[in-house]
């Protein structure tokens, strides 16, 4: 069996990889799409932590579900205010919304 | 073969979610995001939580990429290939992110538990539906709340006001 610090260094990995993207993307779509890897990070995380570490109740894995479950609620809201916002200002790119700097 | 079976998973892992925040077309990015949640599924298989993983796939891959799907297409020609879709500061944001990732490597590689092998049996999927059902209800009551809370405020927001 593999050490645990291997599914940390994937999860830092993937935690990095979806901050360049939140960091470089013009695009809000695109945003998103990293926030959700960060969230896949955090979860690898807690599941490996509660395979190795091991909790009385599983508290690591229903963690995780809860992670899913608010994911998905956040990228439902996230994307129908892309989509109103792209039907207002018909643009999606960040360096074109600067509506609230006026 | 346990050790070639998670070095080939995260790879996986690793170049799909790379290439799914460098591709400059935005429906490229959610199918290499659909293949990246793939892999983490196989990520959970390979840690003894098939639950997880099984929600992993249904939730994520199934619903989330479908949604992405349907707002890159409802949005049309913003993905397209000929505009640039890294903004200006890309150099300053990939050193920063590189050294954060040093430094995380370097805490995590450092760390005690880093070469722990102990290992935890299984949780069935019984023992999580009783925690989650028992322990945890009252943070399963107000998931529910939360997510009937997303989706009457998508629908508020998303409807056309004529």
């Amino acid at each position: 069996m593999i050490p645990l610090g291997y599914f940390t260094f994937l999860s830092a990995f993937l935690f990095c990889t979806g901050i360049y993207g939140a960091l470089t993307r013009r695009n809000v779509i695109g945003i998103l799409i990293s926030i959700e890897l960060i969230l896949n990070a955090v979860n690898i995380n807690l599941v490996a932590f509660n395979k190795y570490l091991g909790s009385p109740d599983g508290l690591g894995e229903v963690f995780a579900l809860f992670v899913i479950a608010i994911a998905a609620a956040a990228s439902v809201v996230g994307l129908v205010l892309i989509i109103a916002i792209y039907r207002n200002a018909k643009t999606l790119f960040t360096d074109g919304l600067t509506l609230m700097k006026e | 073969m346990d050790m070639l079976m998670f070095y080939l998973i995260s790879a996986c892992v690793c170049i799909f979610a790379v290439l799914s925040v460098t591709q400059r077309d935005i429906f490229h990015c959610a199918l290499w995001l659909a293949m990246t949640l793939l892999s983490v599924a196989g990520i959970y298989f390979y840690l003894d939580a098939p639950f997880l993983g099984v929600v992993q796939i249904l939730v994520y891959v199934g619903g989330i990429i479908t949604l992405f799907v349907f707002a890159i297409k409802l949005t049309a020609h913003i993905g397209d290939k000929a505009i640039e879709q890294k903004n200006k500061q890309w150099v300053i944001s990939a050193f920063i992110t590189l050294l954060l990732l040093c430094i995380l490597l370097r805490v995590f590689a450092t760390h005690p538990w880093a070469k722990m092998v102990l290992n935890q049996a299984p949780f069935s999927m019984t023992q999580i539906g009783n925690s989650l059902m028992a322990n945890y209800a009252a943070a399963f009551e107000f998931m529910s709340v939360i997510l009937l809370a997303a989706m009457v405020g998508a629908i508020v927001i998303g409807k056309d006001k004529k």
